[in-house]
């Protein structure tokens, strides 16, 4: 196997380098990259989206139905992985040597060290600040829904690791959980029906300067939606991976 | 920077992506294969970024204080939705192998070919 995989690896990596010898120089300012549609984005995005990241045009304005299927992609994964029948609730049958050493470590769980409770006792606030900054200043700096979402739901996860799931899953409202974790796939289909509705475009957004403040709105809706969204869902997937000691 | 000819940040991505391959075929722990594809992902996003980047440029966001060249945002929106998908895989990927576990025992693939 260790033979097969190396060869492997040095034919996909002589292809490889034989890709990358073709391709234009790096960082050059006349690359295709720069010089296509993306040169378009650059000088026309402030004027077409009004949003100042261009990532954040891009993501939300150029390439909207991406994003709206990318938000679906994930919804569907935590339909996926909650659908598999909880398999850390009944314990493994004994078979093989693998087998009785991982229930080994399972029943010698250590506790959790009073530094790293504290430590992320402390900075949990922190980070949720961190979060809703990138948000919120998402327009001006290198930030927006995704990467606050991540933020989010990594402080849910270091909450949930330190504090057992029982506490961190308290996070999120019983009530509303459900529709929390839909709620990227919902905003995002209702933003497009609103967008069909001024623009006879689906996912369209009003482009005239008469309709600044609503385009604005649908912007900061659909942000928002996808970090919460986003960060139910990430702590969702790991609550239903983590097994229960 | 440039290497026999050959840019050096490419290179690098290419070796993260043969480190990721390897490990996903020659390792037998699915959890390590899982962690290898990771590292092939990483890999592949490192390069796409790379690929838009600019001598001398600045993140594409237009405010004041900023000026041309920029860096591409394309590059930046798509690996966005990559990192997406991959997640999306890792987690279905980790509960199938809970599952595995649960009913097999072990995660081991060459121990799983010789159950009956």
């Amino acid at each position: 196997m260790r033979t097969f995989a190396l060869a492997l690896v040095l034919v996909v990596a002589a292809t490889m380098v034989i890709g990358i010898a073709g391709l234009p120089p790096h960082g050059d300012p006349d690359g295709p990259v720069h010089t296509h549609v993306g040169a378009r984005y650059l000088e026309q995005g402030v004027a077409e989206t009004g949003l100042r990241n261009l990532v954040t045009a891009v993501l939300l304005v150029y390439r909207g139905f991406d994003t709206f299927l990318e938000v679906v992609v994930i919804f569907t994964a935590l339909v996926a992985v909650l659908a598999l029948p909880s398999a850390t609730r009944q314990p493994p049958p004994p078979r093989g040597e693998g087998a009785a050493a991982s229930r080994r470590e399972a029943d010698d769980a250590v506790p959790v060290s009073p530094v790293v409770f504290l430590v992320v006792r402390l900075l949990a606030p922190f980070i949720a600040v961190f979060a809703l900054a990138s948000l919120y200043r998402g327009h001006v700096t290198p930030g927006g829904g995704f990467q606050s979402a991540a933020i989010i739901g990594a402080m849910m996860i270091a909450l949930g690791l330190v504090f057992g799931r029982e506490h961190a899953a308290r996070l999120v409202p019983h009530g509303a959980k459900a529709w929390l974790q839909a709620l990227g796939p919902l905003v995002f289909a209702a933003v497009a029906f609103v967008g069909w509705r001024l623009t006879g475009a689906f996912l369209g957004f009003p482009a005239d300067e008469a309709a600044y403040a609503l385009r604005e709105a649908m912007v900061v809706v659909l942000e928002v939606a996808i970090a919460v969204g986003g960060a139910v869902i990430l702590a969702q997937l790991f609550m239903a991976l983590d097994a229960p000691s | 920077m440039t290497l026999l000819g050959l840019d050096l940040d490419y290179v690098a991505c290419i070796v993260l992506f043969c480190v990721g391959l390897y490990m996903l075929v020659a390792k037998s722990n699915l959890i390590k294969k899982v962690l290898g594809l990771n590292v092939m992902e990483t890999a592949v996003f490192a390069f796409i970024v790379t690929s838009g980047m600019i001598d001398g440029g600045q993140e594409p966001i237009v405010v004041a204080g900023s000026a041309p060249p920029y860096t591409s945002p394309i590059p930046h929106a798509m690996v966005l939705t990559g990192i997406v998908v991959a997640v999306s895989v890792t987690a279905v990927a980790l509960a199938l192998i809970a599952q595995i576990h649960a009913h097999y025992g072990t995660i081991e693939v060459d121990e799983l070919k010789e159950l009956p």
